[in-house]
């Protein structure tokens, strides 16, 4: 690809030069032909042919004119497509940076809360008179330590996901799921609740999937948190899963009041908060997580979600399931 | 006074961590020598000869990691806790060069710490090589290659993932211990999982089953109810 240059531009011109330079070689040095009545009757072409023919000089000229004219055409189109591409690795810049600063943004908001009730605590710990008071103190400055440990682990995963290589190895969808429901128990919203856990009998066994076990736990929990720290003790939550031949579909619903139009599109940036999850704990990066983990398997999560009745919210999980003939290994 | 007790070192830059950590080993019946980087840590350790090294790694003037390798190049075994991560394949690849004897990521609770100190005082004999420096480790018939990353037994190599692999890693550098499975999580995962306990449960499986070791009558991998795992066979490291 041409770079804009005044030297570029003038090597384009090389050519034209050349052709130049030959007429008047020819001219010069040659004796012109006999003349031939060729008139402007035939229009431009035919005063074209008959200057040819009485001069030879004129076939390098116009060559030298062809080939600058299409050097200029390509070099016009040439520095059209830099400027698109400039546009655009200008834009994805002005993006990234974008991203950046509202990152910051928000890690500043999830950091100060935590921070201001840890120097209130510290503040009662050192002023309290009372037993209780100091108590009282020493589990809020706690709590919000565990806050605050929570985000930078949380933080530290996403980190550690863009780095490190995932382990490839079968996966039985149906076991791993089980598994999180086993751990969702220990939820303090879980309490006197029930997750569904739907699995069908056909086809059995069920096909495996190709993924780091671990990782996939960490994105189904992910959802299931989410979906009982965000509905009622009415509401449902359910797992379920299907296959279609290519793919297996893991599908995380609750019965909740619904995700805000304005925030699904967000959801899954880090620490977006939605309106109706700010006053919610957590660290602002679960479903980031579940994004990221779910794209190092190639695998796809869209949600859908309706304030209206039939109301709740559904995460659709989509991971290829595990082709014939795989052996095990790690990625790396 | 200070005669009868262990002798700690502590490095660390942060003079919040090193003024809060100080007194808590203190009180847990520690002396404690405090040091805010490494070349003063490395000067300690020869002319103080403490029982146990703790090592913060990002430190002015050197940091803990060449620290810690001069020190074993100086044939200077004192056991050491490092304060770092330790859970990717190439990050313990090189904790086996560096020699640790045990790694704790930050931020930690200092009571995590002591436990780490106290299991480490336990298992490592002053003076000699500790098994995390060892490139060959071998139990009974059983022989892990930590550079090779290959299990054999009986002469036969056997099939694991890399997590059970590195299960077994700490188990054998970490014998007669025994080992919770926060603390498996932690080191071998590098964070915790929310399903973590089971997670360890199914990668213990793994590893029974490709040693053919029966829980109920273990001749390697024993399981300490309500409290985690211990590796029972004696271990002998090589290289």
């Amino acid at each position: 690809m041409l770079k804009k240059s005044w030297v570029n531009l003038l090597l384009l011109f090389l050519p034209l030069a050349g052709g130049v330079i030959a007429f008047i070689l020819v001219n010069t040095f040659s004796q012109s032909l006999p003349p031939f009545m060729v008139t402007a009757d035939f229009g431009v072409f035919g005063f074209v042919f008959g200057m040819t023919i009485r001069n030879l000089g004129v076939i390098p000229l116009l060559l030298g004119l062809f080939i600058t004219g299409l050097l200029l055409i390509f070099y016009n189109r040439s520095l059209r497509r830099q400027e698109q591409t400039q546009m655009l690795v200008e834009d994805a810049k002005r993006e990234a940076e974008q991203g950046r600063r509202r990152f910051l943004r928000r890690l500043d908001h999830e950091i100060k809360n935590p921070l201001t009730g840890l120097r209130a605590a510290l503040v009662n710990m050192e002023e309290a008179q009372a037993d209780t008071d100091r108590q009282r103190a020493v589990g809020n400055a706690g709590h919000a330590v565990e806050r605050l440990t929570r985000l930078l682990t949380d933080l530290r995963k996403l980190s550690d996901l863009g780095e490190r290589p995932i382990e490839l190895w079968q996966v039985d969808v149906p076991d791993l799921l089980q598994d999180v429901v086993d751990a969702a128990h220990v939820l303090p919203a879980y309490k006197g609740r029930e997750v569904n856990l739907l699995i069908p009998k056909v086809p059995s066994p069920f096909p495996m999937i190709t993924g780091d076990r671990d990782l996939l736990v960490l994105a189904v929990y992910n959802l299931v948190e989410n979906a009982l720290k965000f509905t009622s003790s009415n509401d449902s939550v359910e797992i379920r899963v299907a296959e279609d031949g290519r793919a297996i579909l893991i599908e995380v619903a609750d019965s909740g009041a619904g995700i805000p139009v304005e925030d699904v599109s967000k959801i899954f940036e880090e620490l977006y908060r939605g309106s109706n999850a700010r006053s919610t704990e957590g660290s602002g990066l679960g479903l980031a997580l579940v994004h990221r983990i779910i794209g190092l398997h190639d695998g796809q999560i869209h949600v859908r979600s309706s304030q209206e009745e039939p109301r709740g919210t559904v995460f659709t999980i989509r991971l290829p399931v595990t082709k014939k003939g795989f052996v095990l290994r790690p990625s790396n | 006074m200070s005669s009868n007790r262990s002798t700690l070192l502590l490095a660390d830059d942060d003079p919040t961590i090193a003024d809060s950590l100080a007194p808590f080993l203190e009180r847990a019946g520690f002396h404690v020598l405090v040091v805010s980087d490494g070349v003063s840590a490395f000067e300690k350790a020869q002319a103080h000869h403490p029982e146990l090294i703790i090592l913060d790694v990002l430190m002015p003037r050197m940091d803990g990691r060449e620290t810690l390798r001069r020190l074993r190049k100086a044939k200077i075994w004192t056991p050491t806790i490092l304060l770092t991560q330790v859970g990717e394949a190439s990050e313990r690849a090189l904790a086996l060069e560096e020699g640790a004897d045990d790694y704790l990521n930050k931020p930690f609770d200092p009571h995590e710490l002591l436990a780490r100190i106290r299991a480490v005082l336990r298992r490592v004999r002053p003076g000699e090589r500790s098994l995390s420096a060892a490139w060959l480790l071998t139990a009974d018939n059983l022989s892990l290659d930590r550079r090779a990353r290959r299990a054999t037994l009986a002469g036969e190599t056997v099939e694991l993932t890399p997590k059970a692999l590195a299960v077994l890693e700490y188990l054998m550098t970490h014998p007669d211990e025994a080992v919770t499975r926060e603390r498996l999580l932690e080191a071998v995962w590098g964070w915790e999982y929310p399903a973590g306990t089971r997670t360890v449960d199914t990668r213990m499986a793994e590893l029974r089953r490709a040693l053919d070791d029966d829980p109920a009558d273990p001749r390697f991998i024993e399981t300490i109810p309500g409290e985690g795992y211990r590796f029972i066979a004696p271990v002998h490291g090589e290289g």
